[in-house]
Order: structure tokens, then sequence, then C-alpha cells
């Protein structure tokens, strides 16, 4: 496989967490990323991998489905696939964020995140898979 | 994730180090259901070392903060990591959870009755 480009075959359990922490560590490395542009990207795919395996496939284990990440320039894509019913996360109504404390709720909070810390987010039902398509480019390196 | 409690007279000082993701925020939230319990009512989360939060650690902040108002208690958040004050900024937990520069000014703010 090109450099850029990497592939990760993903179970669906939450344990995969910090495995895609990991390798998104890692193959963002090149990059020297700021801890602000790591962390968006580690959150913002959390919440659609979790989003994948809690909603997706109802928290059962023993589906694979697939992360996709690729490098150009400085803008990092996410391309996340899986085979589980036709579900748009970014389809959900926006959470109201300014919400006394007693009226907060939590739901929805994950792809509020994820829309604001992403540059560009698309949804697609293709070919019987979700496939959900995230961008962000990082800052310029430190000096 | 690493939690090392201490306390200061009646305040708990939580000190979080390391990643508050999906795996580690149940661990979080039974140490804090634990305190509430054992009759804790002042919590700081000291956030200096905490590198990573992700909606499922905010979720626990949050749940925390409002259990504990509601027993009558106060949190007190301390030394949010840039990264983690985006994110707080992002979610606008900076308008309902009081966030302190530092665990000795988050402490200090919940000192007295």
């Amino acid at each position: 496989m090109a450099p850029g480009v990497q592939l990760l075959t993903l179970t669906s359990s939450l344990a995969e967490i910090p495995r895609v922490a990991d390798a998104v560590e890692a193959f963002c490395a090149p990059l020297e990323p700021g801890p602000r542009d790591l962390h968006a990207l580690q959150l913002v795919l959390e919440e659609v991998v979790t989003n994948v395996i809690t909603h997706g496939y109802g928290g059962r284990l023993g589906h694979a489905f697939t992360l996709e990440l690729r490098i150009e320039g400085r803008r990092v894509t996410a391309v996340l696939s899986d085979d589980a019913p036709a579900f748009d996360p970014l389809a959900r109504a926006e959470v109201d964020v300014h919400a006394p404390l007693a009226e907060r709720g939590i739901g929805g909070l994950g792809v509020h995140l994820v829309k604001k810390l992403v540059d560009s987010a698309a949804y697609e039902r293709r070919d019987g898979s979700n496939v959900l398509t995230l961008s962000r480019t990082f800052a310029p390196p430190a000096p | 994730m690493e939690i090392t409690a201490s306390n200061q007279n009646d305040i708990t000082v939580l000190a979080l180090q390391g990643r508050l993701d999906g795996i580690a925020s149940p661990q979080l939230e039974q140490r804090l259901d634990a305190l509430l319990a054992g009759g804790a009512r002042k919590v700081v989360f000291d956030c200096t070392a905490l590198t990573y939060v992700s909606s499922a650690g905010l979720r626990v902040f949050l749940s925390g903060a409002k259990k504990l108002k509601s027993a009558g208690g106060r949190t007190a958040f301390a030394a949010l990591t840039p990264a983690v004050h985006e994110v707080f900024e992002l979610s606008g937990f900076h308008e309902v959870l009081a966030v302190h520069p530092s665990a000795a000014d988050a402490t200090a703010s919940l000192a007295g009755p």
C-alpha cells in the first residue's frame, strides 16, 4: 500500500478505541501534529467508531468494518465503512450546548463535536454500506 | 487512565492522568459514585495530566456534576490542557461547570460552607 494510506480492519468491540487512537497517532506522526489536531482527530474517530459499534451493530460483537486513513498535504481524511443498517450519524438534530446544567442531556454531543472538529463530513449509503468520510486539515507544524 | 484521590478538609481532589475515553469512562463514573455514596460532596477534578477526553468522558463529568449538585455538593475543574479546553468550549461545558486555572484555585473555590 502506498505511503500516506492505511487501512484498518476493526471489529465491533469498544476495545478497538485505544487501538484506533494509537493507529491515528502513528499514522499522523510524519505530520508532527500539534496536540489539538491529534486530539481532535482521535476524538472524531472514537465518536464515529463508537456509533457504528453501539448503534449500527447494536453493541453485538463479531462484526467487521474498516477505517481508511489518508494524508494529502496536511489534510487527513478518514473513511469509515460498515455494513450495518443504513444510518446517517450526521443527520442527528443539533444539540443545545447553551442549556443550563439541569436541562443538559448528553445525547448527540459526540456527533456535535465531530461536526465542529472536522472541515468536511459526508455520509453516503453505497452498495449496502454506510460510508462516512471525514477530513481535517492540520495546522502547520510548530516552527 | 489513572485516578489519584487526595483530601483537603472536606474536599476530594481527583487527579486524572491519561486518556478518558469510552473504555476508561466507566472507571471514573464508578469512582464518583463510590465517593458520593461515601459522603463526599465537594470534588475537584485536577485535569493537569488529562491528555484526552471524548464525549464518553464528558458524559461522566456532566453526570457527576449533576449528581453532586443534587446531593447538595459542588464540583470544580482545574488546569485543562488546550485540547481538553477546546472540547469543553465546543460542548458549552465552560458555561455550566466551574473551570479554574489551577488545582489550588479550584480547591479554594470549594472551601467553606
